[in-house]
């Protein structure tokens, strides 16, 4: 599965505007990295901090379920854009990734955790102050962002060592 | 190349790069490491700082009064902007001469002093002159002043931070 949609992308026409956008248009990798590093930040300002209040460890005064719904579009917004912009790096050069075990720890990482931010996210829009309502749901939700934070923390430290995995030598053994 | 450069210090940084701390980093996992921890950092200082910025500029969170809004979420900038700078000179610390020299990091450092004196300019200028602070909904002048060009500095940060890897 995985060899076959690196082949697929690699001979792709997708792979040579990638090739081709990467080495021509100027400053575009940093560029694009750049904004991938912003939308990073886009995720700590919002569910990563939403996480942080559930724990009772940042903004004590903001109320739990207008933070989630001003915050949680942020997340929606920074993930497609870094989804785009990592795209870009991916189709250029598949086989660096698709076969990089350290790009897969991401993955396996950013999966779960977007799937809690969108549980957090459509229980409070169904249920406005549902993370607010009783000792339980108080509990459940720090449970959520317990682990919500240690899957963000991984895909960022991931997302860096993409670059490094030779230095995880282990894993070629 | 430290010879002939322009930069102050240049036994310093040499004598600095060839410490064995940097060295260990320089050839180590520990750079990956550092350099991970610090996108991180990088992460939170930004994104609490945006949240804070578009408070000011009146974009978002209106309820709060900007006063309580910063004060709370400074301490995460703060953390995060300490774990940062501890991680950075450690990246930094393995070719000193060559960064120090690098109009990149250059940059960088100038956005960073620029975004810390408009910071300290709002806190003790703007800040104390401002009684209606305390209240939700109003965003003066001046205040939204500073949280643009807050917003544009840490933004040119970021840029700069990410372009130093590509020049050297």
């Amino acid at each position: 599965m995985k060899e076959r949609v690196a082949s697929a992308l690699a001979e792709s026409p997708l792979n040579e505007l990638a090739v081709y956008l990467l080495g021509n248009v100027p400053g575009l990798p940093p560029i694009a990295q750049s904004i991938h590093i912003l939308g990073i930040a886009a995720v700590m300002g919002s569910i990563v901090m939403v996480d942080l209040r559930f724990l009772g460890l940042a903004v004590p005064s903001q109320n739990i379920t207008e933070m989630i719904r001003r915050l949680l579009p942020w997340t929606w917004w920074a993930l497609p854009i870094n989804l785009l912009t990592g795209l870009l790096f991916v189709v250029a050069r598949p086989n660096r990734y698709f076969y990089n075990p350290v790009f897969s720890w991401k993955f396996s990482c950013l999966v779960p955790a977007v799937a809690l931010a969108f549980i957090v996210f459509w229980v409070n829009r169904k249920r406005p102050g549902f993370w607010e309502a009783s000792i339980s749901t108080r509990l459940l939700g720090r449970l959520i962002a317990i682990i919500s934070l240690l899957l963000w923390t991984g895909v960022v430290l991931a997302g860096r060592w993409i670059a490094y995995s030779d230095y995880l030598y282990f894993l070629y053994e | 190349m430290n010879e002939t450069t322009s930069m102050p210090f240049t036994a310093f940084w040499s004598w600095l790069e060839t410490r064995p701390l940097a060295e260990h980093i320089g050839f180590t996992y520990w750079f990956p490491l550092l350099e991970s921890i610090h996108v991180l950092a990088v992460g939170i200082v930004v994104g609490s700082i945006v949240m804070s910025d578009l408070r000011l500029l009146g974009f978002t969170a209106l309820r709060y009064p900007p006063s309580r809004m910063n004060r709370e979420l400074v301490r995460w900038t703060w953390f995060a902007f300490i774990v940062a700078v501890i991680t950075g000179f450690g990246l930094f610390m393995t070719r000193a001469a060559t960064y120090i020299e690098n109009p990149a990091f250059q940059l960088k450092l100038l956005f960073l002093l620029l975004a810390g004196l408009n910071m300290a300019w709002f806190q003790y200028r703007t800040f104390p002159n401002l009684l209606i602070w305390e209240r939700a909904d109003i965003t003066p002048v001046p205040a939204k002043i500073a949280g643009a060009v807050s917003l544009v500095l840490w933004i040119g940060i970021v840029f700069a931070g990410r372009w130093v890897g590509h020049i050297i």
